[in-house]
C-alpha cells in the first residue's frame, strides 16, 4: 500500500489544496459546514490565516491580498456569501492579482442553517467560474485548479462544497506545495477603481471572459463523460455524482466538475450518446433549466422526479428511476425524538428561562442560543440572519404598537461583532428605546469555539487587542449599558425589567464563558430527598443533568457542572451545595 | 486479503457529546490503514449539542461510494445508546445486520419533562433483535468508569467493534489508528484511552 494515502474530510482536503497551490493568505468567518477549512489551513505555517469579524471583511481582506499578488482562499458558509455578496459582484469586474478562491459551503437539508439556498446561482450572478468537487480528493485538486483558472482568466472562482463534501472523510493522496511568488501591488486604476467610467469598460471584459471560460470548461478534464448504457444519461455534479453512480452503475454520466459556465458543446455531445437525460442535482434546477433552454434532441427531466428540497441519496435515485423503494421498518409507533439541547452548565439557560417567565417577545439571532426557541425554554420568537435581532426590535419599536414595549433583542458576542454593531447604531441614531441583550460567552460557540475580536486571542492562539463591548456600546451612543452575570437569576430578572422601562436604547451585557472553555468544575450539588417535593420546577430549566426519579429531582453527577441555576430555583431548599454534605459519599 | 461484502456499511450512532465523531474518525483511519477505500459521512453542527448523531463508515476494495448508507443496507451498527440504536436500526437495518449496543440510556430532555416516555431497555433490545440479525450488548459506560472515566465509553465501544470478527478490519489497525490519534494528547488522556481500548471485553449476545 502506498504510505501516502490519507483519509481527510472535505474541509481538510480544501485546506490541503490551498497549501499545495501556494496560497499564502486565508480568511474566513466561522460557519457550519465551512469552519474547519480555515482551522486546518492555519496549521500550515506558510499560510497567514485570520478570522475576520464577518464574511464581507473576510472577502475584502482576500481581495487586498490578491491585489498584492498573493494566492488567497476565503471560506464561508452559503449564507455568509450573502454577507460578502457586495464585494463579490464587483470583484468579478476588477478581477484578481494572485489567484483568489471563494469557498462556499452549502447546507442542503439545513443540518445547521436557517435556509438551504443554492449558491451555484452566485457563480451565474457574478459571471464567474464554479467548481464542484464530489469527494475529498477532488476537493483538494479542484482548489489547485481554481487558483490556476483564477489567474489565467483574471477572475475570482467559486469552489462550492456542501455539508456532505465538507464533513465526509475519504481518501486523499497529498502532493507537494508549489510556492507562488508575491510580486506586490501595481497601480492600475482602470482595473481596480470601479468608478462608473472604468466599470463600463470592465463589464464587456466580464462578458468576453465568460465566453472564454466556457471554452475552457469544454476542454477541462474536470468535466467528463463516462460512457455506459445509452438508455439513461445522467448529468450531475458534487456529491450527487456519488449517489447516482451507486444507484445507477450501468448508466452514462456527464460529470460536471467545472460546472459554470456550462460546457454546452460537451452537453450536446453527451445528449447525442443517450436516449434521455436525467439531471440529478440537489436543490435548484441549475443545470436542468440551462439544458432545457438548449432544446436538446432528447428529453430532459430532473426536478419532476426529485423535487427542490433537501439532500439526495442513492435510495431516492433508485426509487424514482428504478422504482425500487425501501420501506422503513417501525417496531414502535414512536421513538422519542432527541433534538439538540443547551449543554449542562450553558450560560444561556438562565437567560431564556427568565425571558420565558417574563413573557417577553424575544428577537433572536444566530448561535447556540437559538436553541432557546425549543422546549422547554421556548422563548425565542424570531431567527432570520446574523445581526437581525437588533434591527427587528428597532422595527417593532417603530411600528408603535404596545407589544413592542415587551420586546428584547438577544444576540451573542461573536454575532454582535459580526453584524450587530450597525443596527445598534441605527437604534441610537433613530432614538428607539429598544433593549438589547448581548450574551457574551467569550467565544463563537456554535461552530466549535472559534476566537473573535472580543476574545483577545487570534486564530493562531496569540494574544491580540480585545474589543471591550461596554466601551463599544458607549461609543455608539448607548447611555445605559449594564453588565451582569448569566448565572444570577435574580439580577437577570431585575435588570431586564428595569431596562425595558427605560425610554432610551439600552444594552445588557450578560457575561459567563461558555461551559466548554472551562475544564474543572466544583462538586455538583445534591438533592435532599426529604425536602424535595417533586414539583418539577428545576426540570423546566431543560438541563440534561436533571431528571425526576421516583417523583424526586435527580442530578446526573457525571455531566453536572455546578452552575447553580437549579439551586436558585428550588423553593424548598432541596438542592444543596456539595459542601453541606461534606464527608458523605455523593451518590 | 479476505473477500468482503462490497461495500461494507458500518454506522456509528449515539448522542452528541458521546464522542461519535472521534470514534468514526478512528474507524476510518483504521480501515484506511488496512488498505480499504473508505468514505465516512457525518452530520454535525447544531446536532453536536445533545442531539442524535450518526456517522456512516463505508469500506470497499473495488469502487468508491458516496458518504451515505442507503436505507436498509447497514452491515454493522455500533450504538453508544440504546434508543439511538433503535432509531438507526429502524431505518438502516436488515435481517443480517449486526448490532453492538451500549445499553446505558441517555434520556432526552422530553423524557425528563414527561412529554415522552423512554422505552424499557428490554423492549429496545427485543426491537433490535426483531429488526436485525445478531445483537450484542457491551456495558461500555460502566466499563469506561471502572477503567478510567465514563468519557472513554466511545473507545470501549471501538474496542468492542474491533473484537467483532465479522467486520473486515483487523484489531491491530484500530490500535495503530488510536496511537496516531493520541500523539500530542496529555498523559492522562492517553492512559485513559489506551485502557479503554485494551481492556478485556466479552460481547454478550442478546437472544
Amino acid at each position: 500500500m502506498n504510505a501516502k494515502r490519507l483519509i481527510m474530510t472535505g474541509n481538510e482536503a480544501i485546506a490541503r489544496g490551498a497549501y499545495e497551490g501556494g496560497v499564502t493568505v486565508g480568511t474566513a468567518y466561522p460557519g457550519t459546514p465551512s469552519t474547519e477549512i480555515l482551522e486546518n489551513l492555519a496549521l500550515y505555517e506558510e499560510v497567514d490565516c485570520n478570522w475576520s469579524p464577518n464574511e464581507k471583511t473576510a472577502l475584502e481582506v482576500a481581495i487586498g491580498a490578491s491585489m498584492e499578488g498573493a494566492r488567497v482562499l476565503a471560506a464561508m458558509k452559503h449564507v455568509g456569501v450573502n454577507v460578502a455578496a457586495d464585494p463579490l459582484l464587483t470583484l468579478s469586474y476588477t478581477g484578481v492579482g494572485g489567484g483568489l478562491v471563494l469557498v462556499s459551503a452549502d447546507d442542503p437539508g439545513m443540518h445547521s442553517s436557517q435556509n438551504e439556498q443554492d449558491n451555484r446561482h452566485y457563480a451565474r450572478f457574478a459571471k464567474i467560474p464554479l467548481l464542484e468537487p464530489s469527494d475529498s480528493q477532488e476537493a483538494k485538486d479542484y482548489v489547485i485548479a481554481a487558483l490556476e483558472i483564477s489567474e489565467k482568466f483574471d477572475t475570482p472562482v467559486i469552489l462550492r462544497s456542501t455539508t456532505r463534501i465538507s464533513h465526509s472523510r475519504s481518501t486523499v493522496i497529498p502532493g507537494e506545495r508549489k510556492e507562488h511568488e508575491v510580486k506586490g501591488f501595481k497601480k492600475n486604476p482602470a482595473k481596480y477603481v470601479m468608478l462608473p467610467g472604468f466599470a463600463r469598460l470592465r463589464h464587456p471584459l466580464v462578458e468576453e471572459r465568460l465566453l472564454a471560460l466556457q471554452e475552457e470548461a469544454e476542454k477541462s478534464p474536470l468535466n467528463r463523460i463516462e460512457q455506459g448504457s445509452k438508455e439513461i444519461g445522467i448529468v450531475c455534479s458534487g456529491v450527487a455524482y456519488q449517489y447516482a453512480r451507486e444507484a445507477l452503475p450501468e448508466a452514462s454520466f456527464l460529470k460536471l466538475g467545472f460546472s459554470h459556465p456550462l460546457p454546452k458543446r460537451k452537453v450536446r455531445e453527451f445528449a447525442a450518446m443517450v436516449e434521455q437525460i436525467i439531471v440529478i442535482e440537489e436543490l435548484d434546477p441549475f443545470f436542468e433549466e440551462q439544458l432545457l433552454a438548449m432544446h436538446l434532441d432528447v428529453p430532459v427531466r430532473g426536478k419532476e422526479l426529485f423535487g427542490l428540497l433537501g439532500e439526495l441519496g442513492a435510495e431516492i435515485i433508485r426509487e424514482k428511476i428504478l422504482d425500487q423503494k425501501v420501506e422503513p421498518i417501525t417496531v414502535r409507533d414512536e421513538i422519542p425524538g432527541r433534538p439538540p439541547v443547551m449543554c449542562p452548565g450553558c450560560s444561556h439557560r438562565g437567560v431564556f428561562y427568565t425571558l420565558k417567565k417574563l413573557k417577553l417577545n424575544v428577537m433572536g439571532d444566530i448561535g447556540c442560543y437559538t436553541l432557546g426557541a425549543l422546549p422547554p425554554l421556548e422563548s425565542i420568537d424570531s431567527c432570520i440572519c446574523m445581526g437581525a435581532s437588533i434591527g427587528l426590535a428597532l422595527g417593532m419599536a417603530k411600528a408603535k404598537h404596545d407589544s413592542a414595549e415587551n420586546t428584547v433583542a438577544v444576540i451573542g458576542d461573536s454575532t454582535f461583532l459580526h453584524s450587530g454593531i450597525t443596527p445598534l447604531l441605527d437604534a441610537v441614531y433613530n432614538k428607539a428605546p429598544i433593549t438589547v441583550m448581548i450574551l457574551d460567552n467569550s467565544t463563537t460557540a456554535m461552530t466549535g469555539h472559534q476566537q473573535h475580536p472580543g476574545t483577545g486571542i487570534s486564530l493562531q492562539g496569540e494574544p491580540t487587542p480585545r474589543v471591550d463591548l461596554e466601551s463599544l456600546c458607549s461609543a455608539l451612543g448607548v447611555k445605559r449599558v449594564a453588565e451582569i452575570d448569566a448565572f444570577d437569576l435574580k439580577e437577570l430578572r431585575g435588570t431586564i425589567k428595569d431596562e425595558l422601562e427605560a425610554k432610551e436604547p439600552s444594552v445588557i451585557i450578560v457575561r459567563r464563558p461558555c461551559v466548554f472553555l472551562q475544564s474543572t468544575f466544583e462538586a455538583p450539588p445534591y438533592v435532599d430527598r426529604e425536602a424535595c417535593t417533586g414539583c418539577g420546577t428545576c426540570i423546566k430549566l431543560g438541563c440534561p443533568a436533571l431528571s425526576l426519579k421516583e417523583e424526586k429531582a435527580k442530578i446526573n453527577n457525571t455531566i453536572c457542572t455546578s452552575c447553580g441555576l437549579c439551586e436558585q430555583l428550588c423553593r424548598f431548599d432541596a438542592i444543596k451545595p456539595a459542601e453541606e454534605k461534606a464527608g458523605d459519599k455523593i451518590v | 486479503m479476505e473477500k468482503i461484502k462490497e461495500p461494507y456499511n458500518q454506522i456509528i450512532a449515539g448522542v452528541g457529546g458521546q464522542g461519535n465523531i472521534l470514534a468514526s474518525a478512528l474507524a476510518g483511519i483504521a480501515a484506511t490503514k488496512a488498505g480499504f477505500n473508505v468514505v465516512v459521512g457525518e452530520t454535525y453542527g447544531a446536532s453536536q449539542r445533545g442531539g442524535s448523531v450518526m456517522s456512516h463508515v463505508r469500506l470497499s476494495r473495488e469502487k468508491t461510494y458516496g458518504p451515505l448508507v442507503p436505507s436498509g443496507q447497514a452491515d454493522l451498527i455500533v450504538a453508544f445508546e440504546p434508543l439511538e440504536a433503535l432509531r438507526v436500526a429502524s431505518k438502516y437495518a436488515n435481517a443480517s445486520t449486526v448490532i453492538i449496543v451500549n445499553p446505558a440510556p441517555v434520556y432526552p430532555v422530553s423524557v425528563a419533562l414527561k412529554e415522552a416516555s423512554y422505552p424499557e431497555i428490554e423492549d429496545i433490545l427485543k426491537g433490535l433483535k426483531s429488526l436485525a440479525g445478531d445483537v450484542f450488548t457491551v456495558n461500555a459506560t460502566s466499563i469506561a468508569r471502572e477503567v478510567a472515566t465514563p468519557k472513554v465509553q466511545n473507545i470501549v465501544m471501538i474496542n468492542a467493534m474491533s473484537h467483532y470478527r465479522g467486520q473486515p478490519v483487523q484489531r491491530s489497525y484500530y490500535n495503530d489508528a488510536l496511537e496516531e490519534f493520541l500523539q500530542g494528547a496529555g498523559l492522562e488522556q492517553k492512559e485513559a484511552n489506551k485502557k479503554a481500548f485494551l481492556t478485556y471485553l466479552e460481547l454478550e449476545q442478546y437472544n
